[in-house]
């Protein structure tokens, strides 16, 4: 390797490399020498270690000897130096014995140290030898052992610590024995109570020599106090909550947030100077309404001095002129709308002009008929000399036979049992089966003891057969009395437009329920009352069909428009 | 050796460095002086001052560019104050900003020798016992377990600020030792002027942040780094007693206060408690029953086995495990608790129960992409391949995820060296595999920087520091292209050879026996402090 390379640090400037693009392995032998760009020793990229160490000396001798080699250098690496560990003292078999079996399948476990380490108080020298004189007094059988030495420590320091939480701050007397023993049932069995008043004594004797502190040392965690902070030794503080995670969503959500803020903020700064606008045209409305008025009153002494001047019109100078009614506004209305009450701009109203709704309504029905009647004659008027053939391929072909006039619709009922006792109007009906059974429909007769239905009825339902386009079966019906709709304009419908629901006395007529008992007599009404066998034969036909073509039944609208004049 | 040679000048630095003649009663805290150590004078900072059991007074020192962990007590006989000393500055705002980047070679004087220290059998033995002028083993690439570099631990994330920032740039030494006479042919022309290269490309310091950014940074950051106080920057324990060894521990730790007096601090082995006093712990021993982590184990092989731990459900164990750890990592901090964090910890096993030998923590949610905090071989189990497994596994884990992962830095010395080594060797069997690949037909023999990280969960930068480091990006025919250089191939050629010689395989981490789902945490516990 050159050694000049190393050295001419101005050839080791870094061309742009794309750590996507594939770069070819090469030996170094297949470089030719020419054309391979001089070796270079880049060590001063970022080591990662910290700046102030990246110098030590035992560091820069193994850095500097592994670049040595790389380079193609013989050196022999470098260890750093450290402390060596050597074999303890200590008896590592009687310490840790040899009781671990390893499981066939990994270890899954999950108990803490706590857990693991029984008592939380080990014996310590001072209280190895209490404990051996302690026992020494005692015969064999009534010896104390060291987990219930251990133990009764362990109860005396916890009652402490419950008892006495600050007592390395403010150094409160050592707990008396009595102040223990309350305590005791929680952490000891019977075997080890015993021991309690003469070990309470050790303990006392420990604690006092310990300025009443725990004998058990821990770690020093924080204590909220400002010296927390600089003192080494304080150590796993707790961390604060962490701070949520700014992401682009959040962000564009608080930006959505205060823009809509920021808009209504403007928009009420925005209500707030109109406000304060029309305050002043208020303001300078009164000024000239004041300034009218003055004149005014200058204009009237003006004029009583001169009596003479006087000139038909000038006393409506002296007061604020209504503003005249737009005659417009009428005018534009649709006809139907002529008879609208009167605008009662002077505050009165006289009850002589009220008009009556159905009046309205009648009106507007003629009015509708003489427009569809000059309608008519319109249209008439233009095919005068012409023939309109376009209305052939559009409608259907005119039906010639018998059957696409109406005929009139007659209801068969097969006998039935008597109406339940419990139908309203059961007692008023009645229906004479025998005959009925005898085939002699004529005879059938339906007795009402009050007429169904208070409306009118305007004709007999009728029906007709015919073909529409594409050949579909249309049923006409006609004369159908359907249940008055909304909207429906008949004056006795338009009487429910303006009830309230919420009025209880007045239940609002609803006839759509077809089993209802009036509507059933009603159905029965459409029995004819002259009718001949052929007719029945004709009515059967025609149900049939009817039922095939339910579908397809045209409402009672239509038939109407068919009836109309085209 | 003579202290104040040239290098004197780029040693002491700022223009105004108040320097003067001191006696042992005018000494005090923040004073540089000379201290002798290992048979040469190094300038040493005292941390702290304390009456020995004669009434003498004896002194804390840090050797400036050494590691901390060689702090250590010395008595007033070692300090050299025939010469003047610096007195500390009384907190000048203006911390200097540039040192002296003229990185002069003094080629002839640079052994500064740690042979013969009391800390025995340092890499110094190792590597020139080791024999090989011909063939020395180089590179951090070899694989070979024994001489694996210990990547031992690694930090918490944030910049600490540095407290010493008078750092001297000094010309590499290439042997922590006496070089041997074969060692001598080493090219060292060749090293020093790549140094040399090395150091002018260092950028410099940046600013150090003040204590309050710093806190600060800990309190939003959720990190693990320590906090910097005079009382920490003592070691405060002499010595560790855990499972069937003794060690000295490396770095404070906030064990209890009192614990500093105890000649022997005792650590369970199972379920790392810590005693002051043989008694107590003789009788946690005999309550004890804990004969592993307490977590699930998610991976077993023949060697050694992995137990998830949550920080959350085990508080005590993994507080315990922190602690220790704290001994040997200068860079972790304490000052949060361990909720946030997962415990991945490397086991062997025998019928004693299943021994700790390192553990990295993880971050349940990382910000930044970490896939490991801190990281820990135990010094007893140092320099035997683990602390390369343990990385292994964090890059399993981050497969597992189909993460690209990275360890939060700082790293520590150690820690780089380990990550070094493991990248070179990941990123090495990657070019080599595909290679391989294509002259038997299969591959085209090209890969992208972003394959090999998404072959070996190593993140882009990672993967390019590493290329530049083996010194294998090069640009030829105006293009780039990765060179499998001589030096990288011989390394593992040896590394074989090594495997095939002692009869062993390197230990790998074999990703079927990694019984794992990433775990997922509910919303409510991320934000309620987990
Ligand atoms: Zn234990």
């Amino acid at each position: 390797m050159t050694r000049a390379g190393a050295l001419s640090q101005s050839r080791m400037r870094q061309r742009k490399l794309n750590t996507r693009a594939a770069l070819q392995i090469v030996r170094e032998d297949d470089l030719h020498e020419a054309d391979d760009d001089l070796p270079r020793v880049l060590s001063g990229l970022d080591s990662g270690v910290e700046k102030a160490e990246q110098n030590e000396h035992h560091l820069q001798a193994a850095l500097s000897a592994s670049q040595a080699a790389v380079i193609g250098g013989k050196v022999a690496q470098i260890y750093i130096p450290t402390p060596d560990a050597v074999q303890s003292s200590l008896q590592y078999d009687k310490l840790y014995p040899l009781t671990y079996a390893q499981p066939a399948t990994y270890v899954r476990f999950s108990s803490t140290v706590e857990d693991c380490a029984g008592c939380a108080y080990d014996m310590n020298e001072d209280d190895h030898t209490f404990f051996k004189s302690m026992n020494k007094k005692k015969d064999a059988s009534t010896q104390c052992s060291e987990d219930q030495f251990e133990e009764i420590m362990n109860c005396f320091e916890e009652t402490a610590q419950a008892k006495q939480p600050y007592a390395a701050v403010d150094s409160p007397p050592v707990l008396s024995y009595d102040e223990i023993e309350s305590s005791m049932d929680d952490y000891l069995d019977d075997h080890a109570r015993p021991f309690t008043r003469e070990i309470y004594e050790h303990w006392k004797t420990r604690r006092l020599g310990a300025g009443n502190k725990n004998l058990m040392i821990g770690l020093k965690f924080e204590t909220g106090a400002d010296t927390d902070d600089a003192d080494p030794y304080v150590c796993f503080r707790r961390r604060e909550v962490r701070q949520i995670r700014k992401t682009r969503g959040r962000d564009a959500h608080s930006a959505e947030k205060l823009k809509k803020l920021r808009k209504e903020l403007e928009e009420s700064r925005e209500i707030m100077a109109m406000i304060r606008q029309r305050e002043i045209t208020k303001r300078e409305q009164l000024a000239v309404e004041r300034q009218l008025f003055e004149q005014r009153a200058n204009l009237r002494q003006v004029k009583l001095n001169l009596p003479d001047q006087y000139k038909e019109g000038d006393e409506d100078i002296l007061i604020n002129q209504k503003p005249k009614k737009k005659p417009l506004e009428i005018a534009q209305r649709a006809p139907g709308n002529q008879y609208r009450l009167p605008q009662r701009s002077d505050g009165r109203s006289s009850d002589a002009d009220l008009v009556l709704l159905s009046d309205l309504l009648a009106e507007q029905e003629r009015l509708l008929t003489i427009d569809i009647d000059t309608k008519i004659a319109q249209h008439q008027q233009w095919n005068v000399g012409y023939m309109d053939m376009t209305k052939a391929p559009l409608t259907p072909p005119l039906e010639s036979d018998a059957g696409s006039t109406f005929r009139t619709a007659t209801t068969e009922y097969l006998p039935t049992p008597p109406a339940s006792i419990s139908s309203e109007h059961s007692g008023d009906v009645t229906l004479d089966f025998s005959v009925l059974a005898m085939g002699k429909a004529d005879s059938v007769a339906v007795r009402y003891a009050s007429p169904s239905y208070d409306g009118p009825c305007h004709s007999q339902p009728s029906f007709r057969r015919r073909y529409g386009r594409g050949g579909r079966l249309w049923i006409d019906r006609r004369g159908m009395r359907l249940p008055p709709k909304a909207g429906f304009d008949s004056p006795d419908a338009d009487r429910f437009k303006y009830d309230d629901d919420d009025d209880e006395d007045e239940v609002p007529v609803y006839f759509a329920d077809p089993f209802d008992t009036e509507s059933m007599q009603f159905r029965a009404r459409l029995f004819p009352t002259p009718s001949s066998q052929a007719q029945m034969q004709a009515r059967r036909a025609q149900m049939e069909v009817f039922s095939h073509g339910a579908s397809h039944s045209s409402t009672s609208v239509r038939p109407s428009r068919q009836a109309g004049p085209d | 050796m003579a202290p104040r040679d040239g290098s004197q000048e780029r040693i002491s630095t700022p223009d105004t460095v108040e320097k003067g003649m001191a006696t042992i009663n005018t000494l005090r805290i923040g004073v540089k002086a000379f201290v002798e150590k290992d048979g040469e004078r190094r300038k040493a900072e005292i941390l702290s001052i304390k009456e020995s059991k004669k009434g003498e007074p004896t002194f804390y020192v840090h050797y400036e560019d050494f590691n901390k962990r060689l702090d250590e007590w010395v008595p007033a006989s070692r300090l050299d104050l025939s010469q003047e000393v610096e007195w500390p500055q009384p907190e000048a705002p203006t911390r200097k900003s540039q040192k002296s980047t003229a990185p002069a070679p003094k080629s002839a004087t640079l052994p500064k020798s740690t042979v013969g220290q009391k800390r025995p059998r340092t890499s110094t033995t190792v590597a020139t016992s080791r024999k090989s002028s011909e063939t020395p083993e180089l590179t951090t690439t070899s694989g070979n377990a024994s001489k694996a570099v210990r990547p031992s631990l690694v930090g918490g994330k944030e910049n600490r600020p540095g407290s010493d920032n008078s750092i001297s740039v000094i010309a590499p030494e290439i042997i922590s030792g006496t070089p041997k006479a074969e060692d001598s042919e080493l090219d060292l022309v060749d090293i020093q002027d790549a140094a040399a290269a090395a150091k002018a490309s260092n950028p410099q310091h940046n600013a150090p942040y003040s204590r309050e950014e710093e806190i600060e940074k800990l309190r939003t950051g959720g990190s693990m780094t320590q906090n910097q106080t005079e009382i920490s920057r003592v070691r405060n324990l002499d010595r560790i007693q855990m499972g069937a060894f003794e060690m000295e521990p490396w770095y404070f730790s906030p064990y209890p206060s009192n614990f500093t007096a105890a000649d022997t601090i005792h650590i369970c082995e199972f379920c790392l408690s810590y005693f002051a006093s043989l008694q107590t712990f003789t009788r946690h021993r005999a309550k004890c029953n804990l004969l592993h982590p307490p977590g699930n184990e998610i991976y077993r092989d023949s060697s050694v086995s992995f137990f998830e731990i949550d920080g959350r459900r085990q508080r005590r164990w993994c507080r315990n495990l922190c602690l220790l750890s704290k001994l040997f990592l200068d860079h972790k901090t304490l000052y949060y608790d361990v909720d946030p964090f997962l415990f991945y910890c490397m086991t062997t096993r025998d019928s004693h129960g299943c021994h700790l030998v390192g553990y990295f923590s993880k971050e349940k949610e990382s910000a930044e992409g970490y896939n490991v905090a801190c990281i820990l071989t135990l010094p007893q189990y140092q320099r035997k391949g683990f602390g390369k497994l343990l990385i292994a596994f964090s890059y399993e884990l981050s497969k597992r995820e189909a993460k690209l992962g990275s360890p939060e830095k700082p790293l520590s010395d150690l820690g780089l060296l380990g990550y070094r080594a493991y990248w070179a060797e990941t990123v090495t069997d990657v070019l080599v595999e595909h290679e391989k690949n294509s002259r038997d037909g299969r591959g085209s023999g090209e890969v992208s920087v972003e394959e090999i990280g998404a072959l070996s969960a190593m993140t882009t930068n990672d993967v390019l520091h590493t290329l530049q480091n083996l010194n294998m990006l090069r640009y030829s025919k105006g293009q780039h292209v990765i060179v499998l250089t001589e030096a990288v191939l011989e390394a593992k050629e040896k590394a074989k050879a090594k495997e095939k010689a002692k009869g062993t395989a390197r230990r790998r981490i074999e990703p079927d026996r990694l019984m794992w789902k990433p775990p997922v945490f509910t919303a409510s516990s991320r934000t309620w402090n987990w």
